[in-house]
């Protein structure tokens, strides 16, 4: 099997004034990416994401080991006129224009002047930047710069496209674009290094991931492998009605094996936090943030253990903690296939949510499938949550990310 | 080549953003002709084109080496510190690419600037002659001394080490030189070298009643119906009453002078000229002998009563167009274009590892010592002792004759006084200053650049 990109034992350590060891950022990394894969490199901040890429690009040389791409060293210009790079920020040059700056990107590939503007104009046209595409992208705001990065990347049309990064800043339409090329340019033989802790991104179009925690992968796989609970079992229906809850209930309890019967799905999220918390029982070192999971005192103020890992119910039955020991384990696990059999679900909704369409509906749909009890919840409370959802959507990231650490932590 | 190319655009956009080149090139646009119609020199024609050559040239030479200085440093460490070379260096260009891209981006726009500086000012320059409304004698003046280009001969010099090593065995027979100097080789030397100072200042000076006669060999002016020109300056040992020195001169085939019948003209002058200044004697070119021999004699008038010295190197000289201003003044801006590339890549060269205060202070550092390296290397030689002599041989000096030489390459020393600048000395100063010292710092720089790690170590 032929890999595209390689590491032997990629390691980087930054080393004091004195020439002593200080820091090990990567610790003997060992890559194997396929062709045609969507790989995620996962990582709480500091776990040496950004390092591994830094090396990969020549941008950073390694302590000791080294890296492949396509076979080669990254700095070869024959090897890397098939990479396309997205650094963490889009650092762009700010008294470019959007169409100056592909332009220039353009140039350093050697691309004949014909392809170039061709191409420079279906990526602005792509990356929706092509009515201001004369304006200087030091006045873009943090999103648009972000799409002019992307369009950078893919302009020498790549082989290996790697990603730091790529949704910060970006609206969620933006983000699913992003995710939408992802997998386009997968159906097309490419290979993408995708280095994110936004999860979600990550579960949506990785084949595979590896978790990276203080320099060293903690775990990788498949996705799906990973992420498959085999000692449970999870029940897949339609619509049902309260009776026929209750009849499934009366037949599982009489033992009947008339259903279908699949594997139940861990969250990325849970598995991830599983991982890097084992980490830190072995006290592994690193030189990133080590997240406590405790939310300051005023913060965690009235705030209730949770069973869910999911947002929307946690928020649903926020005023509700009695109701949440009375759920069953099958309640959970319906809600589970839902979530893991439609994939895209999770960003229709993202979708929906902000044009305000299916904003009622979707915690209706979800009470309705937990549990009856959810009934005696009165309108007032409904609201609640909804408004907090869409403050979570403007404020994206550290927010919702530390609820969602601090829910599955409860859960366990 | 596209790519260097690319990068070289790029640059130049980078360093017309940075307000710091506007600002120059609109401080340069109104302060040139405002120059050009202020300064009077010394009230003459002359004088005040020499004034107002001499210092916007040195003003836009300042200016741009400064500017060359910033904008070098910027272009890279800008985009190391905002972290644009992240997606530059990643795309298929090599960094010594990149470097290339850069060094050219920076020379083409002081190519441009350069080229858009000197036209103003040889405009101006042009135009001061109609514009001051100058008397016609002066206008010729200006035009044989000043709007040519001439090329000047030193008088041969004769050996005289038999005469120093006699008059250091004289020395030491009447027992004047102290043990310690026979004895060290150093301080031998140092004796040795004044004796030869103190005989050289004896053939150059001359006390009232007294003269001096000076032997001028291969003078060939290219125009023959042309004058050609006795340049001289006096030192003095006392002020002489006025600052003035009055001198009879012969000059022409001086040898033919003690034969009795002279086949040339000889040309006899009297004068009375200002001390520690400059002055001229415009004699016919048919003084010269058939074998291109000048013979110059100066007798200083008894009525002086001090001594009269010709200092070493401007003491006197014979001076005779050998080109036109126009093309001497091309030469004088090529010189400056030298300095500049010079200064662009050092100023690379100090981006590839400083950051950009280090880096412009650095810089301006060498850039000072440069515009001074020559008293610096006599001011260290002179007061270093024996023990400091030697390390010095070994640290500061060998760095110090790798700074460029801009003191011996002033363009101003060549168009005030109309020298001709000879292609060969641009040949010397480009082979000297691009060739071997820009060359050896565009390596460094390369080198540097290549193993550098471009990105900040964030953990």
């Amino acid at each position: 099997m032929d890999y595209v990109i390689e590491t032997f034992g990629l390691t980087k350590s930054f080393s004091d004034m004195w020439g002593r060891e200080k820091v090990l950022a990567v610790d003997s990394l060992d890559l194997r990416i396929k062709k045609n894969e969507v790989f995620g490199l996962l990582g709480p901040n500091g776990s040496g994401k950004t390092t591994t890429i830094k090396m990969l690009l020549g941008l950073l040389n390694p302590t000791a080991g080294n890296s492949l791409i396509l076979g080669g060293r990254s700095s070869d210009p024959k090897i890397s006129s098939h990479v396309g790079f997205l650094p963490e920020e889009s650092y762009l040059y700010r008294y470019l224009s959007a169409r100056e700056t592909l332009d220039f990107y353009g140039r350093l590939f050697a691309l004949p002047a014909k392809v170039r503007k061709a191409r420079i104009e279906a990526l602005l046209d792509m990356v929706g930047l092509k009515a201001v595409a004369n304006r200087a992208v030091g006045t873009f705001s943090k999103g648009m710069a972000r799409r002019i990065g992307l369009a950078q990347a893919l302009i020498n049309d790549p082989e290996v496209l790697i990603l730091d990064e790529p949704t910060t800043g970006l609206d969620p339409l933006g983000t699913r674009q992003i995710k939408d090329v992802i997998l386009k340019l997968k159906e097309r033989g490419k290979t993408i290094l995708l280095c994110s802790h936004l999860l979600a991104d990550v579960e949506d179009v990785c084949d595979r991931i590896a978790i990276l925690y203080g320099g060293r992968i903690q775990s990788q796989g498949e996705v799906q492998q990973l992420l498959r609970q085999a000692d449970k079992r999870q029940i897949t229906t339609g619509p049902v009605t309260e009776e026929t809850l209750e009849k499934i209930k009366q037949i599982i309890a009489a033992d009947s094996s008339e259903f279908e019967v699949s594997s139940p799905m861990e969250k990325l999220e849970t598995f991830f936090i599983k991982t890097v918390s084992d980490a830190q029982k072995q006290q592994r070192k690193t030189s990133g943030a080590i997240n406590s999971a405790k939310i300051g005192d005023f913060l965690a103020a009235g705030a209730v253990p949770q069973k869910q890992d999911n947002i929307l119910d946690k928020l649903v039955s926020k005023s509700k903690p009695k109701s949440k020991q009375e759920e069953t384990a099958e309640t959970q696990k319906t809600k589970d296939t839902k979530e893991t059999t439609q994939q895209p679900e999770p960003d229709r909704e993202l979708l929906g949510r902000l044009t305000h369409k299916d904003k009622e509906a979707e915690p209706d749909q979800v009470t309705k499938k937990t549990n009856a009890r959810r009934e005696k919840q009165s309108e007032p409370e409904k609201k609640e949550p909804n408004k907090d959802i869409l403050q979570q959507l403007t404020n994206p990231g550290d927010k919702t990310k530390q609820r969602k650490d601090k829910d599955s932590e409860s859960n366990e | 080549m596209s790519k260097i190319f690319a990068v070289a655009t790029n640059t130049i956009r980078q360093a017309l953003r940075l307000k710091i080149a506007v600002a120059f090139i609109i401080l340069l646009g109104i302060l040139l002709p405002l120059m050009g119609s202020v300064m009077v020199g010394d009230g003459t024609l002359q004088g005040r084109l020499q004034t107002f050559v001499s210092y916007g040239l040195s003003l836009t030479t300042l200016l741009l080496s400064m500017l060359t200085i910033i904008i070098s440093i910027y272009t890279l460490t800008s985009d190391v510190a905002q972290r644009q070379i992240y997606t530059v260096i990643t795309k298929p260009i090599r960094r010594w690419q990149l470097i290339a891209g850069k060094l050219l981006g920076v020379i083409l726009l002081n190519a441009a600037l350069l080229t858009l500086f000197a036209a103003l000012i040889y405009g101006i320059t042009i135009y001061i002659p109609g514009f001051v409304d100058a008397p016609p004698d002066e206008i010729a003046r200006a035009n044989v001394e000043f709007f040519t280009a001439r090329d000047g001969i030193k008088p041969l010099q004769t050996d005289i080490s038999d005469q120093v090593r006699q008059e250091f065995e004289r020395r030491r027979s009447a027992d004047e030189i102290p043990d310690e100097v026979l004895i060290n080789p150093r301080l031998r030397q140092r004796e040795m070298d004044s004796i030869r100072e103190s005989l050289r200042l004896r053939e150059r000076s001359a006390s009232s009643g007294h003269s001096l006669t000076w032997d001028f060999r291969n003078v060939q002016p290219a125009d023959p119906e042309q004058n050609i020109y006795i340049r001289f300056k006096y030192q003095v040992s006392d002020d002489p009453p006025e600052g003035m020195i009055h001198s009879r001169w012969q000059i022409g085939d001086i040898r033919q002078m003690q034969a009795g019948r002279p086949e040339t003209p000889i040309y006899r002058t009297e004068r009375s000229d200002s001390i520690r200044v400059s002055h001229e004697i415009a004699v016919p070119a048919d003084a010269i002998a058939d074998d291109g021999y000048l013979g110059v004699r100066f007798i200083s008038s008894p009525q002086n009563r001090t001594v009269v010295m010709f200092p070493t190197d401007e003491g006197i000289e014979v001076l005779y167009k050998a080109g036109e201003f126009a093309s001497n003044y091309f030469r004088a801006i090529l010189l400056i274009f030298i300095r500049l590339v010079f200064l662009a890549v050092l100023g690379i060269m100090a981006a590839t590892f400083l950051s950009f205060p280090v880096a412009i202070l650095l810089c301006l550092v060498v850039f000072l010592t440069s515009i001074a390296s020559g008293f610096i290397i006599e001011a260290i030689g002179f007061f270093a002792t024996d023990s400091v002599e030697r390390l010095y041989d070994f640290t500061i000096k060998p760095l110090i004759y790798m700074l460029p030489r801009f003191d011996t390459a002033n363009p101003s020393e060549y168009l005030i006084p109309a020298r001709l600048i000879r292609w060969s000395l641009i040949g010397e100063m480009a082979g000297i200053m691009i060739g071997v010292k820009a060359l050896i710092l565009l390596l460094l720089a390369i080198l540097i650049f290549s193993y550098r790690e471009l990105a900040k170590i964030v953990v």
